[in-house]
């Protein structure tokens, strides 16, 4: 299994430190929880908008408590692909209908740099610490310093601490028959796959054809070696996966764009090369179908977002309880030795506009869900939530797995997919960027272009997006995401 | 005729609603036809300024995506248009000659046309799964393998065409129906004594008389499929690529994802253009066929 001091990785925590920092944050979240005090609000109603479903179920959960502080919480939900286009058009307008915000915090340079967000640092300074303080130096650092601040300043309470993982059929793997197939056919052993070459060929591999037999058993239906996120949106997170982990990076520091470059274009093929071994309609996965073709037991690895982990251990969710391995997404060969960062698409961080008439209600409600029931809510089957914070990785009690075994390959796998992270693009224009890139792995995946042609356009698109925006202020908000992303120890 | 009194006594009481629509209508409009003569760009640090035709030229001359949302959008309206009007005579035709149970026969075709677009879209989604889907499950058993409808540059458009004929054929066979139901029959019985059957009854007689009717139908699918965007949200968000990418969803990128008000502004100046344009060349149509 994954053991992450065997992994190279960027510069990271002295381990002593580390393992000394995730003690006292235990052992000061039990303290604050067991002291855990409500402050008294005048019935103040916070409205809170956030992508709906599983992310802003810990509101109804914890409705009570927030009743109990004098608070009554009034939920807006919108679409998971939407939500960016919700915020801004409230931030533009200035209507100040929303008290808390649930974002994913590739846009905080968007929000923040405009100043559409009330900085938070003040409020976290007030006593008593154990209602305000939400114990920042706990969480882990790429949340801390990528997903939270923006210019020096606190703007966002961490809530969901996104990074992608590889999921694989440990059954099958394990498989006496097909570990001596795999041996017979590619003269090594079967194993998850360690870089995207290998991963072309166990996703080969496991690609069956009805009637076939699979783990000695007939299929009947046909069998899939993997599936990617296809459908418009974020399919470009699954196109970093490759693209980060050969060396790439979004721009340079002139910040011309370096999505093109040709080692960009060879993990866009190999992405491409990865369709073949997947179900047919691929081409529409989003979250969901991904995500349920692995549950279903219809392919044999996915690369999917860490809360993906916890419902495979749900047999009302899942058919493939007590069978998945977890590991590190698979790296790139790079001058002798396998380098791996893997993506922190989407994350979702809590914020409260400048605009909300209930300031300090609506930044309570967001260090209450960012700290005093994160260790639940990241657990939880029922939440989106993954999670952020050092204790979340040491105090692995509320974490629902068949065996310990998995709870703790689980756990392990997540924080090394954290400590090999590759951060999303946060700087203002995040969304335009993003949106140009993910159009253009579409196109190639699609068949529509090549992907030097297709990424080509996409640079193309950047460099235009970066004139309207201003290139000096553009070239400005990139050295400091640049220094955040250092800071946080996920760039040399 | 009115005298002066009651005339600015009418006046004064159309005022308000004037005033009103002047106010929720004509005002953004020209609003909206202003900033599509800027640069505005929100979260840019360059100041609002006036850049004339710029928008307009670069969406007609460069912008291929724009074009290529364009012609895909023609290409549905004329298909869309077509199949639902030829579908809607055929379902209309056959209800005018079933004398019991119309009514109830009617009301149950007519479900898909009054469900929300977005509830349409989601069953289109899963009608047109292609691993999970009834369809595909429907054409598998007849020893047809089904395509992914929803994931293939080749299927993605006609998906959304087909979601909308599905949904929108019923509210075109309920017009048609009405203006067969209306035809004067004493011209109908005229026309039949001077011999006229089959196709001549058909082209000369009943399209000449429900043409007035079912033209509005018509106009009314040809401007809503020009504005389709909740399928294309739903079902495909306007990929795979941006091969089912039609004009108004690449609008609302424009302006709610890259909050560049004036280029979506253009956009939406030169939709109106091309509809109104449109439209009118379908009316003189309509008007040519009745004066037949």
């Amino acid at each position: 299994m994954v053991d992450p001091d065997e992994l190279p990785t960027p510069p990271r925590m002295n381990k002593l430190f580390y393992h000394l920092t995730a003690l006292l944050g235990a052992g000061a979240l039990t303290l604050s929880s067991a002291f855990g005090e409500l402050p008294k609000f005048n019935n103040v109603t916070v409205t809170v908008v956030g992508d709906a479903g599983q992310n802003m179920e810990s509101l109804n959960k914890y409705a009570d408590d927030f009743t109990k502080a004098g608070i009554t919480i009034k939920q807006v939900g919108a679409t998971f692909t939407g939500l960016y286009d919700k915020l801004k058009t409230d931030f533009v307008a200035g209507s100040g209908d929303y008290d808390m915000v649930i974002f994913y915090p590739s846009y905080i340079g968007d929000f923040a740099g405009n100043g559409y967000l009330e900085p938070l640092d003040d409020l976290m300074k007030k006593t008593p610490a154990s209602v305000w303080n939400p114990k920042l130096d706990e969480v882990e650092p790429p949340y801390r310093e990528v997903y939270c601040k923006w210019g020096g300043k606190v703007y966002a309470l961490p809530y969901d601490g996104d990074v992608l993982e590889l999921y694989y059929r440990k059954d099958f793997f394990e498989d006496p028959a097909e570990k001596a197939a795999f041996k017979q056919k590619y003269n090594r052993d079967l194993v998850p796959p360690a870089t995207w070459k290998d991963w072309l060929q166990v996703a080969e591999f496991f690609t069956r054809k009805q009637g076939e037999t699979l783990a000695g058993k007939k299929l009947e239906r046909p069998y899939y070696g993997t599936a990617e996120y296809g459908a418009r949106g974020f399919s470009y997170g699954w196109f970093l996966s490759r693209f980060a982990s050969s060396g790439g990076i979004y721009f340079d520091e002139n910040m011309d764009p370096m999505i093109n470059t040709p080692a960009a274009v060879e993990a866009l093929q190999n992405m491409v090369d990865s369709l073949k071994f997947c179900p047919p309609d691929v081409l529409s996965y989003g979250y969901e179908e991904l995500k349920n073709a692995f549950l279903n037991g219809d392919v044999a690895m996915v690369v999917q977002w860490s809360d993906v982990g916890k419902k495979t251990a749900d047999p009302q969710l899942s058919k493939v309880v007590g069978k998945v391995g977890f590991a590190l997404v698979p790296g790139t060969e790079v001058n002798g030795s396998v380098q791996h960062r893997t993506p922190m698409p989407v994350g979702r961080v809590l914020a409260v506009p400048a605009t909300s008439k209930n300031k300090e209600a609506a930044y309570w409600v967001a260090k209450y869900l960012s700290l005093d029931e994160s260790p639940i809510t990241v657990a939880a089957n029922w939440s989106g939530q993954d999670p952020y914070r050092v204790s979340h990785f040491t105090d692995a009690s509320h974490y629902k797995f068949s065996d310990d075994a998995s709870r703790k390959d689980y756990l392990a796998a997540t924080e090394a997919n954290l400590k090999n992270g590759f951060p999303d693009l946060n700087i203002p224009g995040a969304a335009q960027y993003i949106d140009a890139l993910d159009l253009a792995v579409n196109k190639a995946l699609s068949g529509e272009a090549d992907p030097k042609t297709a990424l080509d356009g996409a640079a193309e698109d950047w460099k235009g997006i970066t004139e309207r925006l201003g290139a000096d202020n553009q070239k400005k908000f990139w050295k400091e995401a640049l220094s955040s992303y250092r800071s946080a120890g996920l760039l040399q | 005729m009115l005298g002066t009194e009651e005339k600015r006594f009418a006046r004064l009481m159309v005022t308000p609603a004037v005033g009103l629509l002047f106010l929720v209508t004509i005002a953004p409009l020209l609003f909206s036809l202003g900033v599509s003569f800027t640069n505005l760009q929100f979260g840019s640090p360059q100041p609002m300024r006036w850049s004339g035709l710029d928008n307009y030229v670069n969406l007609i001359t460069r912008d291929t995506r724009f074009l290529s949302a364009l012609w895909r959008t023609i290409e549905l309206v004329v298909a869309g248009v077509l199949t639902q009007t030829v579908l809607g005579y055929v379902i209309a035709s056959l209800l005018f000659r079933i004398r019991r149970g119309r009514t109830i026969l009617l009301s149950a075709i007519l479900i898909p046309s009054v469900i929300s677009q977005v509830v349409a879209g989601w069953q289109g989604r899963m009608i047109f799964n292609a691993s999970y889907g009834p369809l595909n499950d429907i054409l598998a058993r007849c020893g047809v393998k089904g395509p992914a409808w929803l994931a293939s540059q080749q299927t993605a458009l006609p998906t959304i065409f087909l979601t909308d004929t599905w949904q929108w054929t019923p509210f075109l066979a309920l017009i048609i129906l009405a203006a067969l139901q209306s035809m004067p029959q004493d011209i109908v019985e005229a026309a039949r004594l001077d011999g006229a059957s089959g196709w001549s009854m058909f082209r000369f007689v009943t399209v000449p008389l429900i043409l007035p009717v079912a033209a509005i139908g018509i106009l009314l699918r040809g401007v809503d499929l020009f504005k389709t965007f909740d399928l294309v949200y739903i079902l495909t968000q306007g990929g795979p690529g941006n091969s089912s990418e039609t004009l108004t969803y690449f609008t609302y990128v424009q302006g709610f994802k890259f909050f560049n008000p004036s280029y979506a502004s253009a956009m939406s100046f030169i939709q109106l253009i091309l509809v109104t344009i449109a439209a009118k060349m379908f009316l003189s149509f309509v008007r040519r066929q009745r004066s037949f």
